[in-house]
């Protein structure tokens, strides 16, 4: 009943967020997607809650829930340009929720992907791996939180002289304190439903472009990918990260192509925004995206203004979430100090330890044996692809180099964040980060002419018969 | 017809996928063992705290046997020491560690501290673990509390 109602809470939040931002896409996607953007708002309340210095009680997280979903669902936050017409109107509830059709060649690939999917979700709700990242901070607090009624509770009186993990991001505290509330007790079944909704998100965007076939193979790749599938189940940052930073990075290409809506942009920088309230570095490879605007926006002759506006507006909720999360949270909110200056490398210019790190992470993360540990063979398939949609076509699609730019973001990102943050080690914090890598390198190759082509193929072929039989 | 050649195309390359090289390896030992541990659950499935014990291990149940002992020897605002995880290591040769203090607390609510913690003169107990069996003594004096540190100075605390 509990877990009934929240998801009906996250649902209606975001789906409210959706029409407000007036985002437009395929019934199946948008539902998925109102989903995850009710979870990103729903976590932010407990901390917004401590903010305003009030206590962390039902009434108080579940009110603001239930507060917040109803605002955003009123016509009082309508933008006054929607009567206008002058995009398409958003989904309406009935259209998302019409029946679903499967073909019989989707199933296999469905079969599968339900059975990881449910033994995911019974891991998650039942039998809950915690790694020491998670139990020496975020958890902790959260569970203290829950008893104490406030996120600066008793667990600042221990010594914590042997881990930092308190200062991270209060995006975990906040859901773990909403799902404790309801009655889980290792809460964490929201990472669920961000797992099944990305899932399913997914499966629906590689349809667009490729034949059902070609896009359950792909999905199925990178879920089986075991590093990632753990952390299906497993709470910590780097999976949500990952996903909201996925989900930004294809709301900005979306906003610059044909499909393109205007609040689509800045629903890009929201998303953005939550992917850096989740890791704060993320602003870093945020920024690594504002080359990509100036150009589309030289190309379509933008005046200077409207570029740096642009710029700016992209950039402004994941300074904010920046802002919140280092500054505001650190600094002002817990009780304990943290000097951030003290964990950068001081020798930022030797460019030569810079180059290590990304043979490193070339070594390590993607040729070693290790690497297929890690990710199975989906970065390979993701560079056969790669070459084969080069060698073949000599050119790449406008999408498939978007997707390829995101792809090199992450990469040089990361190496340049573990340079920086000497305590990202390779192995560990930049091995997680890679998760935001897989999702660019899949629509990259839902993108790959090559593919298209293929799907194109036996799209036609198939169809052929149905036209055929159907006379 | 072209439907169901695709159906056996998209079957052969599930079963293909699960059944050879590294995914098969994965499939085995992850999915396949939770799927296997999920119908043995559903046969007999276990409390909160005996999900808690299977998850979180040996430093778990012997936070929890400290937390005990310390209820029933009602011991007041105890702040207890432990012994470094190098000294079971290297000195007794046993594969025992002891939660750092943030997990101590998250365990039990009660307060710990190691060997090389700011706060360490703060400890009143020492906990003391040797076949299993926990034992609690009393650090009475500062002085006492210095005679164990001494004693305990070459082994370097350790996650």
């Amino acid at each position: 009943m509990a877990l009934t109602l929240l998801i009906i809470c996250h649902f209606f939040t975001g789906y409210g967020l959706l029409r407000l931002l007036r985002i437009d896409h395929k019934p199946l996607v948008i539902l998925p997607l109102a989903f995850l953007a009710g979870i990103a708002v729903d976590s932010l309340l407990p901390f917004l809650l401590q903010l305003c210095h009030c206590p962390l009680y039902p009434v108080t997280v579940f009110g603001s829930m239930g507060l917040v979903s109803l605002l955003l669902n009123t016509g009082w936050l309508r933008p006054v340009r929607a009567d206008r017409g002058t995009t398409r109107p958003s989904q309406t509830l009935k259209s998302i929720l019409s029946p679903i059709r499967i073909r019989s060649y989707e199933l296999p690939f469905l079969l599968l992907l339900s059975f990881l999917i449910f033994v995911s979700v019974w891991r998650c709700y039942y039998l809950p791996p915690t790694s020491r990242d998670a139990l020496s901070g975020p958890e902790a607090i959260a569970e203290y939180a829950v008893r104490e009624h406030t996120i600066a509770n008793s667990f600042f009186t221990v010594d914590l002289s042997t881990t930092n993990n308190q200062f991270k991001s209060p995006f975990l505290i906040g859901l773990q304190v909403i799902y404790k509330m309801a009655g889980f007790p290792f809460g964490q079944v929201w990472l669920s439903i961000v797992f099944v909704s990305f899932t399913c998100l997914l499966y629906q965007l590689l349809k667009l472009t490729l034949h059902p076939i070609l896009a359950g193979l792909l999905l199925l790749l990178m879920t089986m990918a075991p590093e990632l599938y753990a952390y299906s189940f497993m709470i910590l940052y780097d999976y949500s990260n990952m996903v909201f930073f996925f989900l930004g990075i294809y709301f900005l290409f979306r906003s610059d192509g044909k499909d393109g809506a205007p609040g689509e942009f800045f629903f890009a920088a929201l998303l953005m925004g939550v992917s850096t309230y989740i890791r704060s570095e993320t602003l870093v490879l945020a920024a690594f995206f504002l080359p990509l605007i100036v150009r589309k926006d030289w190309r379509n002759k933008k005046p200077l203004g409207k570029m740096v506006r642009r710029c700016v507006l992209f950039l402004l909720p994941s300074l904010a979430a920046y802002f919140l999360t280092t500054w505001l949270y650190i600094n002002y909110y817990l009780p304990v100090r943290y000097d951030i200056s003290s964990l950068t490398n001081p020798h930022l210019l030797q460019l030569s330890a810079l180059y290590h790190v990304y043979v490193n992470m070339v070594t390590e993360l993607v040729t070693s044996a290790w690497s297929l540990n890690l990710w199975g063979y989906f970065i390979f398939l993701w560079a056969a692809v790669f070459l084969a949609d080069v060698l073949v076509n000599r050119r790449l699609s406008r999408p498939a180099r978007d997707w390829l730019y995101a792809v090199g973001v992450v990469f040089f990102g990361l190496g340049l964040l573990s340079h920086i943050f000497p305590l990202m080690e390779v192995g560990l914090t930049i091995k997680r980060g890679f998760f935001k890598i897989l999702p660019s390198m899949l629509l990259s190759m839902a993108n790959s002419r090559l593919l298209i082509m293929l799907s194109t193929r036996m799209t036609r072929w198939e169809e052929g018969l149905v036209v055929r039989s159907g006379g | 017809m072209k439907r169901l050649l695709l159906t056996i195309i998209s079957t052969s390359t599930v079963l293909l996928l699960v059944a050879f090289g590294k995914y098969r390896e994965w499939f085995l030992d992850k999915p396949l063992d939770y799927w296997y541990g999920f119908c043995a659950e559903v046969r007999h499935p276990g409390s909160p705290e005996e999900v808690r014990r299977i998850r979180y291990g040996l430093p778990y149940t012997l936070s929890r046997k400290i937390q005990e002992a310390a209820k029933a020897g009602q011991l007041h605002d105890p702040v207890f020491l432990f012994e470094p995880n190098s000294f079971y290591h290297d000195s007794l040769h046993i594969d025992l560690r002891m939660p750092e203090p943030a997990l101590f607390y998250y365990y039990t609510g009660l307060q710990g501290v190691w060997m090389n913690s700011p706060t360490v003169q703060k400890a009143n107990y020492l906990v003391v673990i040797r076949k299993g069996e926990v034992k609690i003594e009393h650090i009475q004096t500062p002085r006492q509390l210095q005679e164990i540190l001494t004693r305990y100075r070459s082994f370097t605390p350790t996650l």
